[in-house]
């Protein structure tokens, strides 16, 4: 992004134009960290690829929040469900039609994608927090079809999914081949959410969450751009959702509750907005904490005594949400803000600013 | 036919719930233009509340209401002190996040209070039993409580109407910059619109935890009566009480017609469904302000 460049630093052609990464410092962290994830799984067991392979969906499921909340600016509360859609999308095509994963995976994406545009119709006449109405509508609309359409969802009991099947002989029944596909379409993912920002419906996003009636002067196209914003951001939702439900080779309506969206906004929040780091950094802190949740539980139970199960389910609910109220109102940047200004102080280090 | 109007005086009883819930939206609505969905929440706290004064601490009725009452207007301050007003001013994303939070904080706090357990008051506090009208039955407890949301709006309106505080307020539903010149503290008008609101929403969870039993299913309630905020307008009482009562009778109605057709929760679903409509065909509800933005 040209605002976070240190002042002075020009493009003098379109090929320096083009780059996502100018100095080759960075471009060589970028290559480590990238051939460091693929390496994780050699240092972990399965406890660590537990934890990596849902960082990695929710990375994916983040990213497109990020596009939908961050980038375009209309406010999600039905991520959660639109993940879900991507879930039983491809538990029922397996179930019912018995197709393979890799058939599957681009429905995951499209028909929350559809999905998403539908319910983002109402999107262009109002904006804020009438959308936030229309969207925790969908949310309840998506999750009373599941839970109803018995014959076809299986209703509150879930169903099982398959992993993918083999593919250039590689067998992704194993934790660490699934991860390290999950991996790599989340590299693609980012990519390319990366590449959105800067194309010219990218650009389009950011003009209209920054003033959507100066966007319209401009020439920009305000019902397609936030129909847009909707499709691809549940597009993202939906793999996210095939993924992280084939990882666990179960899909359940308890996994997307309304909780679940708002914890998606919430951690958005706390990695910051309109930038593809705070998306990750949200999923990352997300996922830790759950983990930490889950460790503190026995504490609950201590202090609790027999309600164990209620006591760990509302310690999550107040840790989770204390943490990010406290970040709304102390750092409503989120992480992606402060890391600039580490880099910054790092850069100018004799000098405050 | 009897059917029909049975649903209709039976959704009218129940919607003077809804239409009470969403005053206490719009109460915070106008005032500081944060929408608190955290008011969902403060049902289930008051609720649970008024389960501890009545059967854990075998307090009189009317000591556990004051009581309750007392921590609704504690837990309204502290909320707009603590997280609102910090956030004074933030683009519009911040505050809906953190009402959303808040809900589930509260929400959590609930379950901690109650074990998770659906409880009851024993004993109701309003009268039992029905009143005969030809084919119509009438359940005393649900008359007597859509005749108290009627009362507490009443007394609302004339709290608006008639008193010092009350016409500041209404100074600053107008524009907070105007009611700032002419002397209004607006930051003492929106602690007052959150402790009514709070007031109102722990009230009408004790009324509902007597009549659905005290349990963490309370908030669906306070989230159907975001559909009859929105389906009144957000900025207009007259409004979210019609819908209000239009909800509770949407209910009713759906009751009778689409749930044999059904399965599930369709009485939760329909006031979803509503929204949805509304949003498409008249988004800014019954009454609600259309604003012309300009550059």
């Amino acid at each position: 992004m040209n605002i976070n460049r240190p002042c002075g630093t020009f493009d003098r052609n379109y090929f320096q134009a083009k780059e996502l990464y100018r100095t080759p410092l960075r471009k060589t962290l970028l290559a480590l960290l990238v051939v460091g994830m693929y390496l994780l799984p050699l240092t972990m067991g399965d406890y660590g690829l537990s934890l990596l392979i849902p960082i990695c969906a929710f990375t994916i499921g983040m990213l497109g929040l990020q596009i939908i909340t961050g980038y375009c600016g209309q406010i999600s509360l039905g991520h959660a469900a639109f993940m879900g859609v991507g879930m039983y999308t491809v538990g029922i095509l397996q179930r019912h039609f018995g197709f393979s994963f890799w058939f599957c995976l681009p429905l995951a994406g499209l028909i929350p994608m559809f999905l998403g545009m539908m319910f983002g119709v109402p999107a262009l006449r109002i904006k804020g927090l009438y959308l936030a109405f229309a969207t925790l509508a969908a949310h309840f609309v998506i999750v009373y079809v599941i839970n109803n359409w018995r014959s076809v969802t299986n209703g509150t009991e879930g169903m099982w999914m398959k992993r993918p099947d083999v593919l250039f002989g590689i067998d992704f029944k194993s934790d660490r081949n699934y991860y390290f596909l999950v991996l790599s379409i989340t590299i693609i993912m980012t990519y390319l959410a990366t590449n959105l920002a800067r194309t010219k419906l990218g650009r389009s996003f950011v003009a209209v969450r920054d003033n959507d009636i100066a966007a319209e002067v401009m020439g920009i196209n305000i019902a397609y751009t936030k129909i847009m914003a909707f499709g691809i951001g549940c597009f993202y939702a939906g793999i996210a959702g095939a993924l992280g439900g084939a990882y666990y080779e179960y899909v359940n309506i308890a996994w997307f509750r309304l909780e679940d969206s708002i914890w998606y906004l919430g951690f958005l929040v706390v990695g910051g907005f309109g930038s593809i780091f705070g998306a990750i950094a949200g999923a990352v802190v997300w996922k830790i904490m759950d983990e930490l949740s889950t460790l503190v539980t026995p504490l609950a139970e201590m202090f609790l005594g027999g309600a164990a199960f209620y006591a760990s389910a509302a310690f999550s609910l107040v840790f989770y949400s204390l943490i990010i109220v406290i970040f709304l109102v102390f750092e409503p940047r989120g992480i992606a803000h402060r890391w600039e200004i580490v880099k910054r102080s790092y850069r100018l280090h004799p000098f405050p600013y | 036919m009897e059917e029909t109007t049975k649903s209709i005086v039976l959704g009218l009883c129940s919607g003077g719930i809804y239409a009470l819930l969403a005053v206490s939206y719009v109460v915070i609505y106008k005032s500081t233009r944060v929408f608190p969905f955290s008011q969902a929440a403060v049902l289930i706290i008051g609720a649970y509340f008024m389960w501890f004064c009545l059967i854990v601490w075998h307090l009189p009725i009317w000591l556990g209401f004051l009581m309750t009452c007392a921590v609704g207007a504690i837990l309204g301050m502290a909320i707009e002190r603590a997280f609102m007003r910090p956030l004074v001013g933030q683009p519009i994303l911040a505050p809906i996040v953190v009402t959303l939070c808040l809900m589930l904080l509260l929400r959590g706090i609930g379950i901690l209070m109650g074990k998770g357990n659906i409880e009851g008051f024993g004993e109701s506090f309003l009268p039992v039993g029905a009143w005969k009208f030809g084919f119509l039955h009438l359940p005393k407890i649900q008359v007597y409580g859509f005749i108290l949301c009627m009362v507490l709006i009443a007394a609302l309106m004339l709290f608006y109407a008639k008193t010092r505080a009350g016409l500041g307020m209404r100074v600053v539903h107008e524009d907070h910059v105007v009611a700032q010149n002419l002397g209004v503290n607006v930051k003492r008008i929106f602690q007052y619109s959150w402790v009514i609101s709070c007031i109102i929403a722990v009230i009408v969870g004790m009324l509902l935890g007597n009549i659905q039993g005290v349990g963490l299913s309370l908030d669906l309630n306070g989230l159907i009566a975001i559909a009859a905020v929105l389906f009144g307008g957000l900025e207009s009482f007259a409004g979210a009480i019609i819908a209000g009562l239009a909800i509770g009778i949407l209910q009713m109605l759906t009751i009778q017609f689409i749930a044999p057709l059904l399965p599930g929760e369709t009485t939760m679903m329909a006031p979803f469904v509503f929204l949805l409509l509304i949003l498409f065909i008249k988004p800014y509800g019954l009454f609600g302000l259309v604003r012309i933005e300009r550059l």
